[in-house]
């Protein structure tokens, strides 16, 4: 089975969850991207890696068309009724992978990606197609959680993620996200941290974690150097702070 | 058989082979797009168009 179709398997019962997340469908990161929206009434939006949808049913008001990309066909499935039961009739739907885009070149105003590139088995070779299919004087905004750049902050996290979703493919760090979107001849144009609160059962249960697998969680936590407990602030129920990072992104 | 979901037209206009980049025909009766410099034919499933290399069908040589 390929990667792409792993996810695609990975995430297949668990669409629904998605759209009904809060973690997901709420967050001063969907504020500020709906910002970055502002007197783009005319712009065509690719949505990369939609997910839920989220992103799309913010941004469809503000813009002429969404394109909400994803590999996991039951997402887009919930992605095309939520729009319709919402009355965005300006959001299509499209399955592909980030890393072979079916599109044209230049075929998009803005690229929008939100909690997605950590699931890319070639993070580099998405930046790129999202470059492509971007006009030259496009814009992107990039959300994605990241991992710190201390080694053994950085290995508790990847353990972590692993374990929560057998999915996980990697989490980078602030500065490795900088240099890959430069490579990708991306502009950065501001970054912007937070802080976002994970509560353990909900988020083992969005991503439908085996007990085994939750319970090894908690065994790493409870074991975890005071470093690592003092800076994911992980809580006695498992609960932690993840460092969730946004970047607006001018034409390179 | 129901003629299967059309594809929306707006996404026609921007779609290209995922491999190749090339052009794209719609074979509507079919309900696939057809890629003839990549020889596949990308499937389309409740109107959703399925861009995986994997996924698509290997177009017979002729």
């Amino acid at each position: 089975m390929s990667q792409h179709q792993f996810v695609a398997t990975q995430y297949a019962p668990r669409a629904e969850d998605y759209v009904t997340s809060l973690n997901h469908s709420t967050g001063a990161d969907l504020d500020q991207m709906e910002l970055e929206l502002q007197g783009c009434q005319a712009a065509r939006v690719l949505d990369l890696g939609c997910g839920g949808g989220h992103v799309s049913y913010r941004a469809a008001p503000h813009v002429a068309e969404v394109t909400a990309v994803d590999l996991t066909p039951s997402m887009l499935e919930v992605v095309a009724r939520t729009a319709a039961e919402r009355g965005l009739s300006n959001i299509t739907v499209q399955q592909a992978a980030a890393e072979a885009l079916p599109f044209a070149d230049a075929s998009f105003d803005i690229v929008l990606c939100r909690f997605t590139t950590h699931h890319w088995h070639d993070m580099e070779a998405g930046l790129r197609e999202a470059r492509r299919v971007v006009k030259p004087a496009g814009k992107g905004v990039f959300v994605d959680s990241v991992a710190p750049s201390d080694r053994l902050l950085d290995t508790h996290l990847q353990a972590v993620e692993l374990l929560r979703d057998a999915s996980h493919v990697r989490n980078y760090s602030t500065g490795e996200w900088a240099a890959a979107l430069e490579r990708a001849r991306f502009a950065l144009t501001s970054v912007t941290a937070r802080k976002l609160r994970m509560d353990f059962p909900v988020w083992i249960a969005r991503t439908r974690t085996p007990a085994h697998h939750a319970a090894a969680i908690r065994s790493l936590q409870v074991d975890a150097p005071a470093a690592v407990k003092t800076y994911f602030a992980i809580g006695e129920d498992g609960g932690f702070d993840l460092d969730v990072i946004t970047f607006v992104l001018g034409a390179g | 058989m129901a003629d299967p979901a059309p594809i929306d037209p707006r996404l026609l206009e921007i779609l290209v082979c995922p491999v190749t980049r090339g052009p794209l025909e719609y074979d509507r009766a079919a309900g696939e797009l057809i890629s003839r410099t990549a020889g596949l034919a990308y499937p389309i499933r409740d109107g959703i168009p399925i861009m995986l290399a994997e996924e698509a069908r290997v177009l017979a040589e002729t």
